[in-house]
């Protein structure tokens, strides 16, 4: 009891006092930051208010959305979420397989594969994702190759975030060092065994962050699939009932607020999951 | 005596560069043996020819009875370069430990994923190994966790859970802080006296004088003088030799 209060009774030291005051200071940056936050939050939602606003001689009037409207079609429009999140997770699936084939391919030395590798990268790089999506649904019939609107889209963005990604990858399989791979050499691995488990293991660490930033940014570009007109994910659910019923102010607002939250969430976890990379064994 | 190791007529070039010259040389069971030099003596370059780290130009390498000619290709090759690492651990000068597996992973990968040992088998082998080098406490442990000597000593113990014939050490001191150096030293003395066959290259000439049966000076891709420590410490022939243990001396002399 006595050593306990004797503790805390000592005078703090120089170094604790400061080492305190910058906490303070950080804390006080994060709840004005917050603060502010909710401010534009409110702001935003009293935007969409359709208040009337009296300053003096002036009025305003804020934008006016049918809640009606709103609450009859929520239902319909957050279904979309799950083909949303369908698509993006085939299609990351698809673009890590392409992207990881990529890198190898760019780190051959056999001719034609290296030039395949860059070949591809250079070809899905120099055209419109659009393009892209809209030449496997509609292009590809004509040649007696018909998809659905779904495989179409998962073809298109795998094939589109492999090229990028694999980038990624290739940065990820350069950082590690010449060593790692004669030291598995000097213990007799072959070429093969290194790449599995020496290389690969390592270069996925230092690739995980950055293909995560590209998930997220992949579950809005999937967006462009409901331009086939087949996939009823989000951006299709909600110009369908905004055009029918001549209500997309509010029908691209909630499309709107599902992405973003959608985005906020998986931000959340990418960057738990940097932490926890980061805190790993590197 | 049959040698362990014999290279023959070995040439080294690096584009246009002769690194090695015509290097012959002959390595007994069971001998300490130190390679010195000024750096781009070609040392190193020599060490790693052992074990085809570096292929050879010209010329041939054998150990324990299997003949490797230099600058050859094919399948054929590439099984008899894999054979002659089998027979070979090696100690980097950056230890290069695989930061991803703890420090017993890392010392039961080679038996595992090369020979296919039981993992069971390899994990007894691997953790004599360790305690041999003193390590044993940290088996569980990172390598990011471990200071430049531990992780030494831990790269030595992968290489002998091996079980090769010959062990290289290229530089393995140059890494470490100065305190840690007598750590590493202590582990590779042990090595030697349990009759390890041992090629090391060092700066550390005080290794090479105390537990080299034999120093080879090397400069400008050439065995310049090949003798027993004590008579290339009285003695020296050559006068880049002479040179290289003046320095040596005068940084022993030299006040802390």
């Amino acid at each position: 009891m006595s050593l306990f209060s004797n503790k805390q009774d000592a005078p703090k030291t120089q170094a604790e006092l400061l080492y305190e005051a910058q906490l303070r200071k950080e804390r006080h940056f994060k709840a004005n930051v917050a603060l502010s936050w909710l401010m534009l939050v409110f702001i935003l939602v009293f935007l969409f208010s359709g208040q009337n606003l009296q300053i003096g001689s002036w009025t305003f009037k804020t934008i006016e959305v049918d809640t009606e409207f709103i609450l009859n079609e929520i239902d319909f429009i957050a279904l979309g979420l799950g083909e949303t999140l369908r698509i993006s997770v085939l299609s990351i699936m698809l673009a890590m397989a392409l992207a990881l084939l990529a890198a190898l391919g760019r780190l051959s030395t056999f001719p034609p594969i290296y030039a395949l590798s860059t070949f591809y990268v250079s070809l899905i790089r120099g055209t419109p994702l659009y393009l892209q999506i809209f030449f496997f649904f509609l292009a590809l019939p004509q040649l007696g190759i018909i998809l659905t609107g779904t495989v179409a889209g998962v073809l298109a963005l795998g094939l589109n975030y492999g090229a990028y990604m694999s980038e990624v990858f290739r940065a990820g399989l350069s950082s590690v060092g010449k060593g790692q791979r004669e030291a598995a050499m000097s213990l007799g691995m072959t070429p093969g065994q290194t790449m599995r488990r020496i290389v690969l293991p390592q270069a996925l660490r230092f690739a995980i962050p950055p293909m995560g930033n590209d998930f997220i940014s992949m579950t809005k570009d999937s967006a462009l699939v409901s331009a086939t007109g087949f996939v009823h994910e989000l951006m299709w659910r909600s110009v369908k009932v905004g055009r029918a019923q001549f209500h997309n102010l509010e029908a691209l607002i909630m499309a709107a607020l599902f992405y973003w939250a959608l985005t906020i969430v998986l931000s959340s976890i990418q960057s738990r999951l940097e932490t926890y990379l980061s805190k790993g064994d590197r | 005596m049959v040698p362990i190791v014999k290279i023959s007529n070995l040439d080294k070039y690096f584009g246009r560069l002769h690194v090695l010259k015509n290097v012959s040389l002959e390595v007994p069971e069971r001998e300490v043996l130190c390679l010195i030099g000024r750096s781009g003596s070609g040392k190193s370059t020599l060490l790693r020819c052992i074990n085809f780290l570096e292929e050879p130009s010209h010329g041939s390498i054998e150990v324990a009875g299997i003949i490797v000619e230099g600058g050859e290709k094919g399948a054929r090759h590439r099984q008899l370069v894999h054979d002659v690492r089998l027979k070979t651990g090696m100690v980097f000068q950056e230890f290069n430990l695989f930061p991803h597996m703890t420090v017993l992973e890392n010392v039961i990968e080679g038996p595992v994923t090369v020979k296919g040992m039981e993992r069971k088998h390899a994990v007894e082998i691997a953790e004599k190994n360790l305690d041999s080098v003193g390590m044993l406490f940290k088996k569980d442990e990172y390598p990011m966790r471990l200071s430049g000597g531990q992780k030494q000593r831990v790269a030595i113990a992968r290489a002998l859970t091996m079980e090769p014939k010959v062990m290289l050490f290229d530089e393995p001191t140059s890494a470490l802080d100065p305190e840690l150096i007598g750590e590493v030293m202590n582990v590779m003395k042990k090595i030697a006296y349990d009759g390890m066959t041992m090629i090391v290259v060092t700066h550390e000439m005080g290794f090479a004088k105390d537990v080299a049966d034999r120093v080879i000076v090397m400069a400008e891709g050439e065995l310049i003088e090949d003798s027993k420590p004590e008579e290339l410490f009285s003695n020296p022939k050559d006068p880049r030799t002479k040179a290289l243990i003046d320095r040596y001396r005068s940084n022993e002399n030299a006040p802390q």
